[in-house]
């Protein structure tokens, strides 16, 4: 399964790297937040973490550490443009609860 | 970014009268991209103005060197010629063409078709203008002292040439203003 | 939902911690907030449900300051205590206003340096200090939207505004307590919104006419970088001048001439934009107008007579295209798109006249009133750093050449109008008498070539030039005009190098020490507002934090904690849940943290045990 993009998100993270002049692929995690849930990480990679597992799908490394792969497991990371604006959404088979923002969810 | 380079070597060109224009104005878009101070909207103050700094620099090139005659001006300078004190001599024939010319653009608000008569103006100064800058390019292109000083004059030449067509536009302003 | 950027690594933010920011139109009719929320760039409605708060501010008494449509109705009956179209005024000095045109109803003093106050009930109000008290309104909007304070904002003007408007309108943000990342081209924000940076290049008009000002702009668009090749337009011509001129129709039908009072002329002006409004659908309005003391005046307005009374115009409007095309260097048939900006865009005879001008219909798909703040907020979202990985690039041009007044009363061009900016230029002065000292040095903006046609920007004088012979000293001056177009000057003396100081007085603006001065007035009152702010803010996130605690408890606290465990986060949560409802913002942010160190072997426990959960079933090495 693993962690997949989408050919737009695969297109967009391909040309913000090659932007941005440096970096390795992008990670992907999430983290605790507050008192209940969990939020996403989407941050550019530069370096490797000792027991990260890297993907490669279109063209694009993919970098997660092992405790946040549990959450991710099967997601796949969209570019979507909605009407004035644009960015990246996880669609992820493990989110149940996700706060209207999208920023956090719960598993 | 090192600030002292010349114009040229700040956008990674060669030193030639025939740059590449669009590469010119890609380099242009790269450089602004990095510097300009909405990139540092949340910067300390500090960073803020060096940007700043380097934003100035990099319009202040670009505006130069786009620019055909102030790119021929800069590059003079470039050789150790200051215009200003170039000794200064045109040639009379050019002098009464230019005259001839001005007299030319005065009888335009005049004529029974101004626009018509301001087009035909305006062309001449355009071919004339055009002309020195093919002249120029093969100057700057052999570079050698009696290149440069047969440059300096052509340089002359268009400096003249420029101001009467900022003049011309000047009438066609008004002309399209009274209708 | 709002869609994810990617973050530097280990620049993450918190959920629900983005840097707040809004983009505010400051309107000569009517004025505008937006943010980027939930991924998408809205304008904010009023507790009513309106979007555009008039830009009127009445001084209802000494201490009551009321902004919007509530001042708006008072206008007619307390025209010399409510302010409209204020943006005439900012930046402007008192000569400029008698020219202005239109009988304005207020009564003025001139103040030191020449700028204009008006006088209420409540004092002598500054254009800054009204313009502020807008601002005030709107940012408090944004605030109450977003829950939070705002990191900064974006604040739009014509592109056409000179240094002393831009200057004074980024007096009023400081006055209003706000950090102004950018002032912003109007013109540009709607190039932004339309998202044109994302468009194939080419070059693009930007028709942008308003309540009381036009501007033209031209824009080239290259792989997502908006260059603006030429602006131009007019500062004192919009919307408003159409009703003037339908209501001096009016009055002149009516028998009624010059020199009326301004209540009764508010009153037509009102019927002359009812009147042009109702004629974008029909062909002609009657007309029933209330003349005072039981007079009326009965008669019907039709398109065609409306046309010929707007006309004149519009075809203003248009010269000032042919003279920012002409600038650019291009001809009408060339510009691949015009945007339509401003609620007068919405006469059918401006988007005829504009469609005939450039042979091609113009955009209209976004609502012309807010597609300004809308193309704010997104830049300001750029500008707060929540969207580091945007490429758009603004780059503006300087709209007035700048230059320095010479013998004679003529003008030496320093920066000449549409260089992009930021830009600086240096410019070498010598003394012209033995042993003099100081030197003063008045700069001016415009295109003419007499001083006394260009506006006045700044008087200085230089002071410490070492005592000389004549034409020894050489005193370098250096001109720099930022990317919000703003100047500033320094000076050097090169000989000795000794660093001339150089004092600058914007002829219309405020002084700094005036706007310090307001700002110490205003603080009793700021004071109040951060505490009510505070509390807000802390009530809002004790809420959030309560709701998804309660649902995760329910699923799954049973499971995961021991009785005492529960017990001891069930009172943390009600101890939080009553400090909430009291006004003491310390204590409910101490009540959260407490609560959030109550949770935090609840919130490892349910992470890890999704884990397990994602586990069972599987071998272990699949996770390796």
């Amino acid at each position: 399964m693993g962690i997949s993009l989408t050919p737009s998100a695969a297109e967009h993270v391909s040309r913000f790297l090659e932007n941005r002049g440096k970096g390795i692929g992008l990670r992907l995690g999430v983290r605790t937040s507050g008192c209940s849930g969990m939020a996403y990480v989407l941050e550019f990679a530069d370096e490797l973490q000792e027991g990260d597992r890297v993907f490669e799908d279109k063209g694009v490394k993919v970098i997660v550490d092992p405790k946040s792969l549990i959450y991710l497991e099967g997601t796949e990371l969209d570019y979507t443009r909605e009407g004035l604006n644009e960015g990246f959404k996880f669609n992820n088979p493990n989110a149940r609860n996700e706060c209207g923002c999208g920023e956090s969810f719960t598993a | 970014m090192d600030l002292t380079r010349d114009h040229f070597a700040l956008f990674g060109l060669d030193r030639t009268y025939d740059l590449d224009v669009q590469a010119l104005h890609d380099r242009y878009r790269e450089l602004q991209r990095v510097v300009h101070p909405d990139r540092y909207a949340s910067a300390p103050d500090q960073e803020r103005r060096l940007a700043m700094q380097e934003a100035v620099r990099v319009n202040e090139a670009f505006q130069v060197l786009k620019d055909p005659l102030q790119r021929a001006v800069y590059l003079l300078g470039l050789h150790g010629i200051d215009l200003d004190r170039a000794n200064a001599r045109v040639d009379p024939a050019f002098l009464m063409e230019q005259m001839e010319l001005r007299e030319a653009l005065e009888a335009v608000p005049a004529a029974a078709d101004p626009h018509t008569a301001l087009e035909a103006v305006l062309e001449r100064i355009q071919a004339a203008i055009e002309g020195l800058q093919g002249r120029l390019s093969g100057l700057f292109a052999r570079g050698d002292e009696a290149a440069l000083a047969e440059a300096v004059e052509g340089v002359r030449r268009y400096q003249f040439l420029d101001k009467l067509r900022q003049e011309a536009e000047g009438v066609e302003a008004r002309l399209e203003e009274t209708g | 939902m709002a869609l994810l950027q990617i973050a530097e690594p280990g620049q993450s933010a918190a959920p629900h911690q983005h840097r707040l920011a809004a983009g505010i139109d400051l309107g000569t009719t009517n004025s505008l907030v937006a943010v980027v929320r939930s991924g998408r760039a809205e304008t904010l409605p009023d507790e009513q449900g309106r979007h555009l708060l008039p830009s009127v501010v009445r001084y209802a008494d000494a201490d009551a300051v009321v902004v919007g449509h509530e001042a708006k109705a008072m206008a007619a009956a307390d025209p010399h205590n409510t302010i409209a179209s204020v943006k005439r005024l900012i930046g402007r000095g008192i000569a400029d206003i008698k020219t202005l045109g239109g009988r304005l109803p207020y009564e003025f003093e001139a103040a030191e340096g020449g700028m204009p106050r008006i006088l209420t009930r409540a004092g002598a109000k500054s254009p800054v200090e009204v313009s502020a008290a807008i601002l005030e309104v709107l940012a408090r909007r944004a605030e109450q939207a977003l829950g939070g304070e705002l990191a900064g904002v974006v604040i739009t003007v014509p592109a056409y505004f000179d240094d002393a408007q831009r200057q004074a309108t980024k007096d009023a943000a400081r006055l209003a307590g706000l950090h102004l990342f950018r002032l912003l081209n109007e013109p540009t924000a709607a190039a932004v919104a339309y998202g044109l940076d994302r468009r194939a290049e080419g070059l693009h008009a930007v028709y942008d006419l308003g309540g009381g000002t036009f501007d033209i702009s031209i824009l080239r668009l290259n792989k997502g970088v908006f260059e603006v090749l030429s602006t131009g337009g007019d500062s004192a011509l919009g919307g408003d001048d159409f009703d003037r001129a339908v209501a001096h129709w009016i009055l002149e039908q009516a028998g009624l001439g010059e020199g009326q009072d301004p209540r009764l002329l508010r009153r037509v002006l009102a019927d002359a934009c009812a009147a042009k409004e109702a004629l974008s659908e029909a062909g002609a309005v009657p007309l029933d107008i209330d003349l005072g003391e039981g007079r009326r005046w009965q008669g019907e307005l039709d398109r065609e007579t409306f046309h010929g009374l707007v006309d004149p115009l519009v075809s203003r409007t248009l010269s000032a295209c042919r003279r920012a095309l002409r600038d650019a260097g291009l001809r009408p048939g060339e510009v691949a798109d015009v945007i339509m900006v401003g609620g007068s865009t919405r006469v059918p005879r401006v988007r005829e006249r504009v469609a005939e001008f450039f042979g091609i219909p113009p955009l209209v798909d976004l609502d012309p009133d807010r597609v300004v703040a809308m193309g704010a907020a997104l830049q300001a979202d750029v500008l707060a750093g929540n969207r580091p990985d945007s490429d758009t690039l603004l780059l503006d041009v300087n709209p007035l050449s700048l230059g320095i007044e010479t013998l004679g009363g003529l003008v030496e061009r320093i920066i000449p109008r549409n260089t992009t900016l930021p830009v600086a230029r240096a410019q070498e002065f010598t003394t012209f008498k033995d042993g003099q000292t100081a030197m003063a040095i008045h700069v001016v903006q415009g295109e003419r070539d007499l001083v006394q046609d260009c506006r006045s920007l700044a008087r200085f004088e230089l002071r410490g030039i070492p005592p000389m012979v004549a034409g020894a000293a050489r005193i370098r001056v250096t001109f720099q005009v930022d990317a919000d177009g703003l100047l500033s000057v320094s000076a050097r003396e090169q000989t000795r190098g000794v660093e001339a100081r150089v004092e600058v007085k914007p002829s219309y603006g405020l002084a700094d020490s005036e706007v310090e001065r307001m700002l110490r007035e205003s603080l009793t009152h700021a004071e109040d507002d951060l505490a009510a702010r505070r509390l807000r803010e802390e009530q809002v996130e004790a809420a959030r934090v309560l709701e998804s605690l309660r649902t995760a408890l329910a699923e799954d606290g049973e499971a995961l904690l021991e009785p005492d465990e529960r017990a001891a986060i069930d009172a943390a949560a009600e101890r939080l849940e009553t400090l909430a409802a009291g006004s003491d913002p310390e204590a409910i942010h101490t009540a959260l943290k407490t609560l959030e160190r109550t949770c935090a072997p609840y919130v490892q426990r349910r992470m890890d045990a999704g884990i397990q959960r994602a586990m069972a079933g599987r071998r272990v090495s699949e996770f390796d």
